[in-house]
């Protein structure tokens, strides 16, 4: 029966960021946080796993003290308890810090025989997460997954690579990042909302991993972000008449040399 | 000796990256080296510019294996920049030696630049919704997504050209690996896409868009469900964030509601056209010229137009 961790981020909805018509800087006043995307995919596959196969899981994520927000809903998508690390650095932690911080908590936790991330997060999509930390475990790590399955301790996952696929077999310990094909992620049901209310939750202080200043300074600093603006035209033909609009687009396009 | 280090699994793109590499060695005075899986590439990379190639002869089929092998010897030469073909594969290779060399990694620059000792690249955050400078410590690993910059054209010098073994992960086996399906559409060179989404109700419905593409010269291209939730087309055809970004004359989005995971991908397309029955779509914020309609209607009308016109 596996021991399941799957690492999570409480990002931004990008869907609620606004971009400032007068300096193309992001509003993030009405962002609200949300676990990020491909990350449910992986909390939704341990949980799967877990279902079938008995085993337990932990989740486990690092951020400012906006995380605690996030506890309720990842423990009500499946997993048994929450360690959460809540610091200011995350502020602007990149990969590095982050995958330091991870594989330092997940070190302190004990051992795993799967550890999932999603591919990459909704708001930055590094995709460096699950690799880095496998690297910092010394672990394997199967990336890009599709398709998995456990027997007996050994991994089965299908990588999905774009044009290609290919069956990755490995032993755990393993690091895994999972795809947002692998599955689709259950809405939870108000029995798994109200039941995640009782599921433990555990604060890691980061003092106490033991990482050092140098560990903790990200090597990628942001120095500026900007709304991406698009121009274009907004032309919209919207007669009842549809010939009609399909002729005046068919001129445009002419006009544009298009045609 | 420093250096700026490049790899890519794949021979053009790994062509691609000696350009910004090239450059960088202009500001860092540093030699560029080229790792690459075979000889062949090995010699090309040299005859392109790159002051050694190197190529990793290893008995291995996973090219992920050879991290641990990569990481070393991007460490081992003290190298300030490594530079790393954005495919999936090169991003995982990318991270494992990041990690390695406790250095900070750019992921799918679109430029890079050496500033004040500092590596300054640009890149996509919340899905294509912002643009951001940031600026990398060296040592710095950076992947550039195929066809951001051209090859370089041959060098006036060779290179050196030089093989060493290579040693895999043994821990991770590979098998039923799919060829990359040879019949399908290169998307990213198609000069017009019909791209398609959820507007479709059915899988049949497709032929819609593909009767215009074929009036058009064109291909049919996807958003991310119809590729991935629906399987009604390959993933090779979608246009995304996590798919691919296209930049063709024009983009004619059928039924697609265009939220930025989307429209990232398809932005730098010249002219783009959207057919959605919901006039608050947000895809004709994103258009040129928009037909707000029933895309049963319109696409038939459509492409009767083009064919007379003989899609030119």
């Amino acid at each position: 029966m596996p021991k399941c961790l799957v690492c999570y981020k409480w990002a931004l909805d990008e869907k609620d960021i606004k971009i400032k018509s007068e300096d193309v800087s992001l509003d993030v006043t009405r962002a609200k946080g949300k676990i990020s995307d491909f990350d449910r995919n992986a909390i939704e596959e341990a949980t799967l796993l877990v279902e079938q196969q008995g085993g337990a899981l932990d989740a486990l994520t690092y951020g400012t003290s906006a995380v605690n927000q996030s506890l309720k809903d990842v423990l009500s998508r499946g997993p048994d308890s929450a360690y959460f690390i809540a610091d200011k650095s995350a502020e602007k932690a990149d990969a590095y810090v982050t995958a330091n911080v991870l594989a330092a908590a997940i070190r302190k936790l004990g051992f795993y025989d799967l550890i999932l991330c999603g591919e990459g997060s909704s708001d930055s999509f590094n995709q460096q997460t699950a690799v880095r930390v496998a690297a910092l475990l010394g672990l394997p790590c199967v990336s890009y997954v599709l398709k998995l399955s456990v027997e007996n301790g050994t991994v089965k996952a299908t990588r999905g690579l774009g044009v290609s696929t290919e069956v990755a077999t490995v032993k755990g310990p393993v690091v895994l990042s999972v795809l947002g094909q692998i599955n689709h992620p259950r809405i939870p049901s108000l029995k798994q909302v109200l039941g995640a209310a009782k599921k433990p939750k555990t604060e890691i202080k980061i003092a106490d991993l033991g990482l050092t200043p140098d560990q903790l300074q990200p090597r990628e600093v942001y120095r500026s972000v900007k709304g991406f603006v698009t121009h274009r035209k907004q032309i919209a033909f919207k007669e009842a008449n549809t010939a009609a609009n399909v002729a005046k687009l068919v001129s445009s396009l002419a006009a544009e040399g298009l045609q | 000796m420093p250096g700026i280090f490049v790899f890519s699994e794949e021979s053009a793109l790994a062509k691609q990256l000696l350009t910004p590499a090239l450059e960088l060695k202009q500001s860092l005075f540093q030699p560029v080296t080229a790792l690459s899986l075979t000889e062949t590439d090995a010699k090309q990379l040299a005859a392109l510019g790159a002051d050694k190639a190197v190529a990793l002869q290893s008995a291995a089929e996973w090219v992920e294996g050879l991290s641990e092998e990569i990481a070393g010897l991007v460490s081992a030469a003290g190298a300030s920049v490594f530079l790393v073909g954005g495919t999936l594969r090169g991003k995982h290779i990318a991270a494992y030696v990041a990690a390695k060399l406790n250095a900070g990694m750019s992921t799918d620059a679109k430029s890079v630049k050496l500033e004040g000792g500092k590596l300054l690249a640009t890149r996509l955050l919340y899905a294509g919704l912002a643009l951001c400078d940031e600026e990398l410590s060296l040592p710095a690993v950076v992947t550039i997504p195929p066809r951001t910059f051209l090859a370089p054209n041959t060098a006036a010098q060779q290179g050196a050209v030089e093989t060493v073994n290579a040693a895999a992960d043994g821990r991770v086996a590979i098998s039923d690996v799919t060829q990359a399906d040879v019949s399908a559409v290169d998307i990213a060179a198609a000069t017009k896409l019909v791209s398609v989404g959820r507007g479709f109700q059915k899988k049949e419905d497709l032929k819609l868009a593909e009767d215009l593409a074929a009036a058009l010269n064109g291909e049919v291209a996807c958003s991310r469900p119809v590729a991935e939730e629906e399987h009604w087309l390959p993933v090779a055809r979608y246009v995304g964030i996590s798919g691919h970004m296209v930049k063709p004359d024009l983009y004619l989005a059928v039924g697609i509601s265009g939220q930025v995971q989307h429209m990232v991908g398809a932005r730098e397309s010249k002219v783009i056209v959207a057919v959605n029955n919901d006039e608050h779509a947000p895809i004709f914020e994103n258009a040129d010229y928009g037909i707000v309609g029933d895309l049963y209607e319109v696409l038939p009308l459509l492409t009767e137009a083009m064919k007379k016109n003989g899609g030119r």
